[in-house]
């Protein structure tokens, strides 16, 4: 019963990072309607720039949020401005093969720069954890599940209270009346997607202190947050905090009660059941 | 009362290679109400579209004494070129809060929009009471009372008000219309789009005739009302 609940709490916590994960996806395919096939590789940028940063300057991943947020918001806004609005409004098909070729440049330009080896983030704290009701919670996965819930929510609030949340959710609803009412698009989509790469990369941070990086975790995280977007849906940042957690319990019930073997069998699983069901997310209006 | 405020000369738009307005000349003054009405596919709202600059269009297009020829469609909105458009296209997932907020999307000091928003709810109170509810979810009327009070937030100088009346019960169409006359008393210019010419010429000051892509007649409002042609083919009398 003990394990249950341990097994329970470890999902509960990888449900948070997991949110954060996907909410960068879940914003840029519900307001420039693209699927990012390179998030996950922006996630894994986002490691290696905290990894570098701790190891090449010490400083600390949680310090390094911001920082490594920047990095990446200049990257997506970069990547959105001047290579994405290429192909603005195209068929999906195009921004898929586009955001695929990225993913493969990012994963091969990772190697090349980082090399094939396993990287993880070590602070002095790494291995510390507090016990609550007979239940251990490791420091480092209860950091990074806090920093994510505050992320999400910021994000949130930020679209729902904000003069540019406001304009973004403006432009993704309606293009046409955005434009007579003075919000650029342009700068609007190149921001939206800087935000969302800003959050890939403070998933990356985090996910480099709670697990290991290579340049080829990038297209796994992927699939992930799409499943994860799929289940929260994209209307609601925080329909990414229940699709984040749903997955990461499954993942860790299967690990526990079938194998760690199925634990990806399990998670599409559920994604492809979920498409089947609900097409529009469980949460979600349309996904 | 006699400033040119919009100036069109030589005026051409269309879409791909295609023009529909050919050799437009159009003048709207300060303080007007000008009513431009035509048939269907006429070219009205392609040229509402192309004064936003949201749509291309070549020739002389002067606005408050600036060519408004290389500006982009952010700073026309901005210099107070304000549009209501066909179909309203409201942010319909948003409340009508919110929907007047993003009319006052590119202006500054909270103190200024706060005086707006207190202005639009005292000539709409329907949009007041409704002000936390989704846009979309409002009735035909409300969603137009909604659209116009989204324009006045953004300060306009011209107001160009399209196909206003389309599906609208008669009284609704009145109480717009006064609405329209009372805003133009506090100094805001009114270019009123139509096909219902009879409601558009009932508070216009002056009228424009429109035939595919052309200005085929112009007058007073008094004058269009009584010319013979215009009786006969939309007024149906
Ligand atoms: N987006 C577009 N692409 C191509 N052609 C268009 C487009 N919009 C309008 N047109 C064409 O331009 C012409 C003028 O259309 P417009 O919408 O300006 O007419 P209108 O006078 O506003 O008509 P209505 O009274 O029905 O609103 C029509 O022939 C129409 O088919
Ligand atoms: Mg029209």
């Amino acid at each position: 019963m003990d394990l249950l609940f341990q097994v329970i709490v470890n999902g509960l916590l990888l449900g948070g990072l997991y949110a954060l994960m996907a909410l960068g996806l879940a914003l840029v395919w519900g307001v420039l309607n693209i699927v990012n096939l390179a998030h996950g590789a922006l996630i894994m940028l986002g490691g290696y720039a905290a990894y570098y940063l701790f190891t090449l300057l010490g400083i600390d991943p949680f310090l390094a949020l911001p920082l490594v947020m920047m990095m990446l918001f200049v990257l997506g806004y970069i990547l959105q401005r001047y290579v994405l609005s290429l192909i603005a409004r195209s068929p999906m098909f195009n921004t898929l093969l586009i955001t695929f070729g990225l993913d493969v440049i990012f994963m091969v330009l990772a190697q090349l720069l980082f090399t094939a080896d396993f990287r993880t983030i070590n602070p002095s704290y790494a291995g510390t954890h507090v016990t609550w009701f007979n239940l251990t919670f490791p420091t480092v996965q209860l950091f990074s599940f806090a920093v994510a819930m505050c992320l999400t929510v910021g994000l949130w609030l930020m679209m729902l209270h904000t003069r540019i949340g406001r304009a973004i959710r403006a432009t993704a609803q309606n293009l046409s009346a955005a434009r007579l009412y003075g919000v650029n698009p342009k700068q609007i989509y190149a921001l939206t997607f800087g935000i969302g790469a800003a959050l890939a990369g403070a998933a990356g941070d985090l996910y480099g202190v709670v697990s290991q990086i290579t340049p080829y975790i990038g297209a796994t995280l992927t699939a992930k947050c799409f499943a994860i977007a799929i289940i929260g849906g994209l209307e609601n940042p925080l329909g990414v905090i229940v699709g984040g957690v749903l997955l990461a319990l499954i993942e860790s019930l299967t690990a526990l009660y079938v194998g760690p073997t199925f634990v990806d069998v399990a998670s599409f699983g559920v994604l492809v059941l979920v498409l089947i069901i609900r097409p529009q997310g469980l949460l979600g209006k349309t996904a | 009362m006699s400033n040119v405020l919009l100036q069109l000369n030589n005026w051409y738009a269309g879409y791909g290679d295609v023009d529909v307005l050919n050799n437009l000349h159009f003048t709207v003054k300060e303080g007007e109400i000008v009513a431009l009405v035509g048939s269907n596919g006429a070219g009205k709202t392609t040229l509402l579209r192309s004064l936003s600059r949201t749509l291309k269009g070549r020739g002389d297009i002067t606005f408050a004494g600036r060519s408004l020829y290389d500006e982009t469609p952010e700073k026309v909105f901005e210099s107070g070129l304000v549009q209501v458009p066909e179909g309203r296209l409201l942010f319909d997932q948003m409340s009508v809060h919110e929907n007047l907020l993003m009319g006052a999307y590119r202006r500054q000091g909270k103190a200024a929009i706060d005086a707006s928003l207190e202005r639009v709810y005292g000539l709409f109170p329907k949009l007041y009471e409704r002000r936390q509810q989704r846009s979309g979810s409002m009735s035909g009327g409300e969603q137009q009372m909604c659209a116009m009070g989204r324009a006045l937030m953004a300060n306009p100088k011209l107001l160009l008000v399209d196909e206003m009346s389309l599906g609208l019960a008669p009284v609704i169409v009145d109480q717009l219309l006064e609405i329209l006359s009372t805003i133009r008393n506090e100094g805001i210019t009114v270019l009123l789009v139509e096909q219902d010419i009879y409601a558009a010429l009932e508070i216009a000051d002056r009228g424009y005739v429109m035939v595919t892509g052309a200005i085929t007649q112009s007058g007073s409002a008094d004058e269009l009302r009584n010319d013979p042609h215009i009786r006969e083919a939309y007024l149906g009398l």
